[in-house]
């Protein structure tokens, strides 16, 4: 038992990086059917996997398609575990509400950035895109997040960042969660001109970032 | 020298009298909002077409002739008319010839919806209305306006893009996340609607240059290959199902007409530079400097033989961000890093956006005149680090052949 867990634990771990969605899920289900637990697939397979992706995205062997068909593969066999994961009462690493800001509606940069939050274990709230400050205190408000991202693309829809801080300042919303700001034109330092906690450069960045800062493992 | 000598001078990299300036493209104009700016700062109540929109997605002016005059501009550009264009009832949006929804937003229009997002079948694809490339409203009229220039002016006239690129086209007709997944698990359906687009391509630029071939000296191919921080397909995606199919068109287009051709793709895109100077790309737009890796004066060193370099001017952190001071030490480096000996074209490196003062706009155009000149007298302008930065180290390769194996509790 112990050697064939580790042999399907190691062929998902290599499919999920693949990208191949269909062994992904036939291996999830000949997993559970081994009596594997959900939590022990999610955090010993594909887990591991999505952060080798991100891994791999940063030192540039991994490009946007291959990052998005492992996505695409883990949310797969997400569906199959999820049910299962939520009997057992487990909980996120944390709770993320994520926007692209009001006026732009780029949404690769958020997407990629859910996939390794998710891909990590914590639970993402999307809020799409043309998030308006409104929207961003509402979901701060129903989901008591960590953390919340906005993102933008465009060196015109920046300044929703600064717009959007002082609007959940004046609602005594913004000490409740810490706020990362990014998109292509963004830099660490205008990140913290705009009076936000964090910045990453992309998605496994963010989560280095907000595991560290979460006290989580890294 | 007079603009065409002096862009014939460029592109045989021999030294030109000065470097060539050039604006007025649909990638590489101004915002109508920074054009108004821009106006009333020159306090020309006269400066035309503040409303003459040249590219409607992005909401850019067709600039006055006046003003390309006084900013120097060596180029004067003929753009395809947009046709088949339908407005969506109730909204500020409209769809394009490709079928692809635009929706206004904050100050110009983004992609909303993609034709062909959910369609599984190569029949399906067929089965699309893809617009007739042999429409004659797309150019007419055109060849009147080239031969005008040509004849009547020495300006270097360029043929500008049918609006949209290969991968760029395909990502926005498909929607992003399913040709990225097209381009990794389902090649066959990516390869057969990049055949379509580069057909369809082939036949417009065949249509085009029939009508303006004979006048322009250059033709402008708007594509994006390059994001922020990387390439947005990695370089061997690149090679296999990209670079084949674009210098097929190039060589299509180079053999329709005695035309140099002008590439253009934003982002990161060092990897792959000489793989645009094989597929026939003589000049390479826009250099974007604020993304990852876009090192001019490196990239002139190495490929500075193979390509011209046109634009660097950077519109995303150095215009907007910038004093005039720091602008024209800007223009100073980049025409020093990518001008040496010629081959530099400048420009804005896309349309200045609305949050560029327009001190800044002058500053650039005003820059390029007074220190473009040949020979370059630069070193009392750049600093020492600049004129001669120090050689980078080759970067050691980081990558690991294979990825890391599962790591066990």
């Amino acid at each position: 038992m112990t050697e064939r867990r580790e042999e399907l634990l190691d062929a998902l771990y290599e499919h999920t990086l693949n990208g191949e969605a269909e062994p992904v899920v036939a291996l999830t289900n000949e997993a559970l059917a081994l009596g594997i637990p959900a939590v022990s697939i999610l955090f010993d397979a594909l887990i591991p996997a999505l952060e080798e992706v991100g891994r791999l995205f940063e030192e540039g062997t991994y490009f946007v398609p291959e990052m998005i068909i492992s996505a695409k593969a883990m949310r797969a066999a997400m569906i199959i575990l999820q049910p299962l994961i939520a009997q057992t009462g487990a909980k996120p690493l944390g709770v993320f509400v994520m926007g692209t800001v009001k006026g732009d509606i780029h949404d690769i940069g958020k997407d990629l950035c859910n996939i390794m939050l998710e891909g990590a274990g914590f639970k993402v709230i999307d809020l799409g895109v043309n998030v308006a400050p409104e929207a961003f205190a509402e979901a701060i408000r129903t989901h008591q997040p960590d953390a919340v991202g906005m993102s933008a693309f465009l060196t015109t829809t920046m300044p929703m960042f600064k717009s959007n801080i002082e609007y959940l300042s004046g609602l005594g919303l913004r000490s409740q969660t810490l706020i990362y700001v990014g998109g292509a034109p963004v830099t660490a330092a205008y990140a913290e001109k705009v009076g936000a906690d964090g910045y990453a450069p992309n998605g496994s960045a963010l989560v280095r970032d907000l595991k560290a800062r979460l006290n989580l493992a890294v | 020298m007079n603009p065409r000598e002096r862009f014939q001078a460029v592109v045989n990299h021999r030294e030109p009298d000065r470097v060539p300036i050039d604006w007025g493209r649909h990638v590489g104009s101004i915002h109508r909002k920074g054009y108004a700016r821009l106006a009333e700062y020159l306090g020309d109540p006269d400066l035309k077409n503040r409303d003459v929109v040249l590219d409607r997605m992005v909401q850019n002016v067709v600039l006055d002739e006046k003003l390309l005059q006084r900013f120097n501009v060596d180029f004067r550009w003929i753009s395809p008319h947009w046709i088949g264009v339908r407005e969506v009832a109730g909204q500020d949006a409209y769809i394009d010839m490709w079928g692809i929804t635009w929706t206004y937003m904050l100050n110009a229009y983004s992609l909303t919806n993609s034709p062909l997002k959910s369609i599984t079948t190569l029949d399906e694809l067929e089965r699309h209305p893809w617009p007739d490339p042999y429409d004659p409203a797309i150019f007419i009229g055109l060849r009147e306006v080239a031969r005008h220039w040509h004849e009547n002016s020495e300006y270097v006239v360029v043929a500008d893009s049918i609006k949209g690129g290969l991968l760029t086209k395909a990502l926005q007709i498909r929607g992003y996340e399913s040709f990225f997944a097209d381009l990794a698990i389902n090649q066959p359906f990516a390869e057969a609607l990049l055949d379509k687009l580069l057909w369809l391509y082939k036949e417009m630029w065949t249509a085009y240059l029939k009508e303006v071939g004979p006048y322009v000296q250059m033709v402008y191919f708007t594509d994006d290959i390059g994001a922020q921080n990387s390439m947005m397909i990695s370089p061997d995606t690149f090679r296999a199902l990209i670079k084949p199919r674009l210098k097929n068109l190039i060589d299509h287009i180079k053999g329709l007409a005695d035309v140099k051709f002008m590439y253009h793709t934003d982002g990161s895109v060092a990897p792959v530079l000489g793989d645009i100077a094989d597929m026939g790309v003589d000049i390479l737009n826009p250099i974007q400097t604020s993304a990852m890796g876009m090192d001019t004066y490196r990239m002139k060193e190495t490929y500075g033989d193979r390509l011209v370099f046109h634009g660097a001017i950077d519109v995303q952190q150095m215009l907007p961000f910038s004093t005039p001071e720091q602008v024209r030490y800007d223009v100073a480096k980049r025409i020093w890093d990518l001008g040496r000996g010629g081959g530099y074209i400048l420009s804005s490196c896309h349309d200045v956006g609305e949050d560029v003062a327009p001190e800044n706009v002058v500053a650039m155009f005003d820059a390029a005149r007074e220190l473009g000149e040949y020979p370059l007298r630069l070193e009392n302008v750049l600093k020492p680090e600049d004129l001669r930065p120090a050689a980078v180290a080759e970067e050691a390769p980081q990558k690991s052949s294979a990825h890391r194996a599962r790591p066990r509790r």
